[in-house]
Order: structure tokens, then C-alpha cells, then sequence
């Protein structure tokens, strides 16, 4: 595990994971992603102001997630497919994400405390 | 009832638009890709049991981008040239880009003459051929410009003026062309008149010589009206896509559906 803890690196990565772990269960719009985040999590994480954006398209150009655009009643409309590269991302970074709250926890418990 | 004043969501795509800092296409997409989210959030909210203000307001509040994320859209959609070229001052840019037009004009002239050089169409050549050859290089340096502007800068910006050089290059050429073909004919005629005995000699060189001067503008001349041709029609579809994505053309009123009318 990487020692240097990035803060801010840590929160892009919860975001981009979350948004990757929606669209485990199929293509999805923008929308349906916030929506789907929100609920599923009961409203602890929630995208707003359109920060979902710049996620979606830095996932998209990364290769993570593959947009494709399609027109109904003459809207044009944009889904978003999770890749493999994407499912092999997501695998890793939840790994680390856990490893990094294991040792939180640790460090909030005391040294004294057993872990859960 | 226009169709513009049916998307109610205009007013906020047309703020997020002027903020927006990609190329027009992109732009365009992200405003498509924008509306649709609002609309069908908005609905699937007021079918939770939202009034129809609520709704509106929760989708504008959940999706439209605030000034980071529109920074940082913009970082991640500037075009590679930009990105790669952030720390240099704007005067230096601007000047590099000239010199490298400058450049690209004289390795066109180069790349005309050794060509004429390899068909053995400058041992005599008309003395027409040389403004040809350089307007032929302005051309193609324009055309050069105009792709890098459009394709490698991602500045759709690009002024009606250079593709009105383009299109009037196209024509001067041939109009050079046939004009310096009359004159070295009249004066061929002049030196026949004189010479008669020469006509053998004189009729094929002349052939030759002013058939490559009108053979090399004409193939500048189509090459820069097609090239106007295709840059005038993606510029207008692109300009017609912006428009139509921040409801200022009404003349695709199919397009939309009508909701909340």
C-alpha cells in the first residue's frame, strides 16, 4: 500500500469508485447515476452542482467507462457503459480504500484495542 | 409558441455555455448530454410527488455544473496543444504559430518546384508559372492554418475572412492562369508572324509550358474550393449544432420533444 496519503486523492477516488460501482449493473445516464448513488447510499453521498461531470468524462478519457450517445424523439441523450478496464479499476481501488479504513479505524480504536 | 421557449431549462444551459472554455463541439455535447439529465431527473422527481418548481429546482441544483466543475471540464476537454502549450506567453505563441505559417507556405513553394523540377516543366517555364507557384503556397499554407486552428488548436473562431481568402485564392488562380496562357499565345503568335519557320519548335514548347501553368492552378484551385467547400459546411453544421443546443435556431422545430408546454 502507498504510505503517502493524498486527501484529496483519497475523496477523487471514493467518487470515481462509487460511480463505477453503479454502473456495475448496467449502462446508465448522468442522471441515473446521481440518483442511483444517492439512494443506494440513503443520501450520504450525494452529487451536486454537476461535479458528477468532470468525473463521468475523466472516467470516459481514462478508458474506465465508454459514453455512447443515442437519440430518442429527437433527444440526444448519452449512456454510460462500464469497461473492463473499468471492473479491473474498480476491483483495485476498492482494495485500497479498504486497507486505508482498516487502518483508520485502527488508528481511531487506539493501539491497545483489538481490531474488529 | 417557439420551440426554444419550451426547453426550460435554456436559460441555465446558456449560462453554463458562456462559462464553458472546450471547443464548440465538445461544448455542444455537453450541453446535450446536460439537458437531457435535467429534463428526465426533473420528471422522474415530479413523479416521486414533486411539484413541478420543486423538481426543477432539485434537477438544476443536482446537475448543473458550478465554476469548479466547469474548470474542470475545461481542463480535461482543452485540446492537447493547449495543454501542451499552457506556460507560454500568448505574444510568443502567437508569433511561433506565424513563423511556422511563414514556414509552411515556403515548404509548399519548395515541394511545387521540385516536383515541377522531377516532370521537366522548368526548363522553360511560362513566366506566369512563379505568381501561380506563389499563390498556390498561400493557399496551401491557409488551408494548412485553418486545419491547425479547427483541428489542433480546437478554436472554432475561425474569422469568415480566411475562408473568404481560401475561396478567392481558389478563383485568382485560374483566373492568373488563363490570362498568363493568352499572353504567351499572343506572343507566340507575334514571334510566329516573324518566324514561321519556327512553328514546329515553338507550338509544342508553348503546349507544354502553358499546359503545365494551367494544369498547376487548376489542381490548387480545386483542391482550395473543395477544401472551402468542406470547411464552410462543417463550420455551419457545427455553428448550426451550437445554435440549436442553446435554442437560438427554431428552424428544426421537430427536433425537440414538447414537454411541460
Amino acid at each position: 500500500m502507498e504510505n503517502d496519503f493524498d486527501v484529496q486523492g483519497f475523496a477523487r477516488d471514493i467518487h470515481e469508485v462509487i460511480v463505477l460501482s453503479t454502473l456495475r449493473a448496467g449502462p446508465k445516464h448522468g442522471y441515473q447515476i446521481a440518483l442511483d448513488v444517492e439512494e443506494d447510499s440513503n443520501g450520504l453521498f450525494r452529487f451536486r452542482h454537476g461535479t458528477l461531470y468532470p468525473i463521468l468524462h475523466r472516467l470516459e478519457e481514462e478508458g474506465l467507462i465508454r459514453g455512447s450517445w443515442s437519440s430518442t424523439g429527437g433527444r440526444r441523450k448519452k449512456v454510460y457503459a462500464l469497461t473492463s478496464a473499468g471492473t479491473r479499476h474498480l476491483e483495485g481501488r476498492t482494495g485500497r480504500i479498504q486497507e486505508i479504513t482498516a487502518r483508520l479505524m485502527q488508528l481511531l480504536r487506539g493501539p491497545g484495542e483489538a481490531p474488529a | 409558441m417557439s420551440t426554444a421557449a419550451l426547453r426550460r431549462f435554456l436559460p441555465a444551459l446558456r449560462k453554463v455555455e458562456g462559462e464553458l472554455r472546450v471547443p464548440l463541439p465538445v461544448r455542444v455535447r455537453i450541453l446535450h448530454e446536460l439537458e437531457y439529465d435535467l429534463e428526465e431527473l426533473r420528471d422522474r422527481l415530479a413523479a416521486e410527488g414533486l411539484t413541478p418548481e420543486e423538481a426543477e429546482t432539485r434537477a438544476l441544483e443536482a446537475l448543473v455544473p458550478d465554476p469548479f466543475a466547469i474548470r474542470e471540464l475545461g481542463r480535461l476537454h482543452t485540446p492537447l496543444y493547449g495543454r501542451l502549450t499552457r506556460g507560454v506567453a500568448d505574444h510568443r505563441l502567437r508569433l511561433a504559430e506565424r513563423s511556422a505559417l511563414a514556414l509552411t507556405a515556403a515548404f509548399v513553394l519548395l515541394v511545387e518546384t521540385l516536383a515541377l523540377l522531377r516532370a521537366d516543366l522548368l526548363a522553360d517555364p511560362s513566366p506566369f508559372l512563379w505568381p501561380v507557384l506563389g499563390l498556390g503556397a498561400l493557399l496551401g499554407a491557409t488551408i494548412l492554418g485553418t486545419g491547425f486552428e479547427l483541428w489542433v488548436k480546437g478554436d472554432h473562431r475561425v474569422p469568415e475572412r480566411r475562408l473568404d481568402a481560401v475561396v478567392t485564392l481558389s478563383m485568382v488562380l485560374p483566373v492568373v492562369a488563363v490570362g498568363g496562357a493568352f499572353i504567351d499565345f499572343c506572343r507566340l503568335a507575334a514571334t510566329l508572324e516573324l518566324t514561321p519557320d519556327r512553328a514546329l519548335v515553338l507550338l509544342p514548347a508553348w503546349l507544354v509550358r502553358d499546359g503545365a501553368l494551367l494544369a498547376v492552378a487548376l489542381l490548387f484551385a480545386t483542391a482550395g474550393a473543395w477544401t472551402w467547400f468542406v470547411l464552410t459546411r462543417w463550420l455551419a453544421t457545427v455553428r448550426e449544432a451550437h445554435r440549436e443546443a442553446l435554442g437560438l435556431d427554431d428552424r428544426f422545430p421537430e427536433t425537440r420533444r414538447v414537454r411541460h408546454g
